[in-house]
């Protein structure tokens, strides 16, 4: 492609990156206007940015208590997916077992069956144990729903670590819980923060999961909380938009600190493949 | 990519050894310097030859209990009968009531258009990466950029254009303002399912550029710059050398793209059409939710859950099966 073809090139996707970023931006200009404001111009620019509607969102509407249930879910449902994601990967990688094969065939195969296919059943499942409803309950549908991709991830990074390291460890007395803790799991910290993000991400943006198992309303996360929000303020726009950037914020936040971990972890799976 | 659920990574891969076919040292018997160690270690070789299957057991017994039962579980169930029939077998009574269901019907149909729009979906990306590739003016700059809807959860991303596509909102203002006709673009059955799949690609197409970008950094350059020298059009070596160099890249986005169509628009449904207008945006996964979560009909929702389940088992299948094709040829 020339230098004029390149030109030209740009324009379109000048306009597309501007088509990505708009609508955020004009989110966030309505969720800093007034009521009144919105209803008389919701286009242009506000000359000073309330923060009533943010308050609002926040404390009266009760995003701050989705958020600490969101935050809570995740962190435990992350911690679990990386502990076991990293042993099952460990020996799926490294040793030599009776239906490593198969337990390898059936993450990738779980890959292919979405939630939806078994939500069902799960739902009931989850019911007969006692488990609806309850934040150990959300916290397990999610390991369940992420844990396949976990472990193929951790399986093919852990595959790229010599044997030799291995052996060496075992020399030098370690048992096989030992060599995990103390070679894998450092040697791993790429790939589990890559992972980790990635987990997070999943299960922070998640909200069929969350409406099945977490139901009540105090129980809602962030992203149930946020579709309340559209029925609840349906005729005070700003405050639902500041529901929305609420939301959105913490997973901005993470892109812009994390971009090549979750660039890594996406590709990791086109690339092993 | 990635969304609850959807985003799956690749198939069983050649470059992915499964622990059987890794060499691995053999603890308790044997030779050689594993075996001599694992001799050493207090608790004796007992202990080391459980290890394996003690560091996969919280993981097996996860996957057991809440994938596979359920899965297993499900088919049963969906021969079984709803309501005062509970627990009774039906036979095929479910899938007959599917089948004579006109918003099942309308999902599958809807299922169907996302299939044709496909190619339009692994495009998009395709053409972006291809021009980013080739260093257009500020490439890092949209690299960055077309990254970040891909992060946001889909109810953020329906809840940002339901404002954005409201009626009276800005995309019907700038087109009055072009001298064309507003549009209705959640309340016309027409055209609310193209608005839905649209927001879908703006939210998703980060994730397979990125996918593409990495496909782009395994080419050979070499051929790029023969084509380059051979004063070859742009057109031209898209077709001759960029497409057969990426085609198991393009193979693994076509496989990506469609399962996150087929399992991960439920946020966008919900919060952007509830399946109206008059089930124009209705698709299995939604239907499955109404019956399930608001109709009480769980063997009904559990029947289209298979119907789901045997769709994505094809498409499963055909991925398998293009990747051994192209393994063939490499």
């Amino acid at each position: 492609m020339g230098r004029a073809g390149r030109r030209l090139a740009a324009v379109p996707m000048a306009l597309l990156a501007l088509a990505t970023v708009y609508p955020l931006l004009f989110t966030a200009n309505v969720a800093g206007k007034t009521r009144r404001e919105y209803v008389l111009d919701r286009f242009s620019p506000t000359g000073s940015p309330h923060a009533e509607n943010l308050v609002t969102a926040w404390t009266g509407v009760g995003m701050a208590r989705y958020a600490v249930n969101s935050l809570l879910v995740v962190v435990c449902a992350v911690a679990l997916l990386l502990l076991l994601g990293s042993m099952a990967g460990f020996a799926l990688s490294h040793l030599r077992f009776r239906g490593s094969g198969a337990l390898f065939l059936g993450c990738l195969a779980a890959l292919f069956v979405p939630f939806q296919v078994i939500m069902v059943p799960l739902v009931r499942i989850m019911a007969d144990g006692g488990l609806v409803d309850t934040y150990p309950g959300l916290v397990l549908a999610y390991v369940a729903q992420f844990l396949p991709f976990t472990i193929f991830l951790m399986t093919s990074y852990y595959a790229s670590v010599p044997r030799e390291l291995v052996d060496a460890a075992r020399i030098d007395g370690n048992t096989l819980y030992g060599v995990h803790r103390r070679v894998m799991l450092p040697l791993g910290a790429p790939a589990l923060l890559s992972v980790g993000i990635l987990d997070a991400l999943f299960c922070w943006n998640d909200v069929l999961i969350a409406l099945l198992v977490m139901p009540s309303p105090e129980h809602r996360t962030l992203m149930v909380g946020v579709t309340s929000l559209r029925g609840q303020y349906a005729q005070d726009v700003p405050v639902f938009a500041a529901g929305v950037l609420i939301a959105a914020v913490p997973v901005l936040l993470l892109h812009l600190f994390f971009q090549r971990q979750i660039a890594d972890g996406v590709t990791a799976g086109a690339t092993k493949g | 990519m990635p969304r609850a659920g959807a985003s799956a990574p690749s198939p069983p891969g050649a470059a992915v050894p499964s622990g059987a076919e890794r060499g691995a040292p053999r603890t308790g018997r044997g030779s050689g310097p594993a075996g001599r160690a694992a001799r050493r270690v207090a608790g004796g070789a007992r202990g080391e030859r459980l290890a394996p299957y003690v560091l996969v057991a919280p993981a097996v017994l996860v996957l057991v209990a809440l994938r596979l039962w359920p899965l297993v579980l499900g088919v049963n169930f969906s021969f079984t009968g709803d309501g005062a029939r509970d627990g009774t077998a039906v036979g095929l009574d479910n899938y007959r009531e599917l089948w004579r269901d006109p918003l099942f019907r309308s999902a599958l149909r809807n299922t169907g258009t996302l299939v044709l729009l496909l190619p339009v979906a692994v495009a998009i990306p395709g053409l972006l990466a291809t021009f980013i590739h080739l260093r257009v003016p500020g490439h890092r700059f949209y690299r960055g950029v077309y990254f970040f809807p891909a992060v946001l959860s889909p109810v953020i991303a329906g809840a940002i254009f339901n404002l954005l596509l409201a009626y009276d909102g800005p995309l019907n203002r700038a087109l009055e303002g072009a001298g064309l006709g507003a549009v209705d673009w959640l309340g016309d059955p027409d055209v609310a399912l193209f608005t839905v799949v649209g927001v879908h690609v703006w939210a998703t197409f980060g994730m397979a550029l990125v996918v593409f970008l990495a496909g782009f950094a395994a080419l050979d350059t070499s051929l790029l710059d023969a084509a380059k020298v051979d004063g070859a059009s742009f057109p031209a070596t898209l077709r001759h050398v960029i497409v057969p160099g990426l085609s198991r890249t393009i193979q693994f986005v076509f496989v990506t793209t469609m399962i996150g169509m087929l399992t991960s628009m439920f946020g966008l449904l919900y919060v952007m059409t509830g399946g109206g207008p008059e089930g124009a945006t209705h698709l299995p996964e939604f239907y499955i939710w109404i019956q399930q979560g608001q109709m009480d009909r769980p063997a009904l929702a559990a029947a289209a859950s298979t119907v789901l389940f045997l769709l994505m088992l094809v498409v499963g299948l055909a991925q398998i099966g293009l990747l051994r094709r192209s393994g063939r040829e490499h």
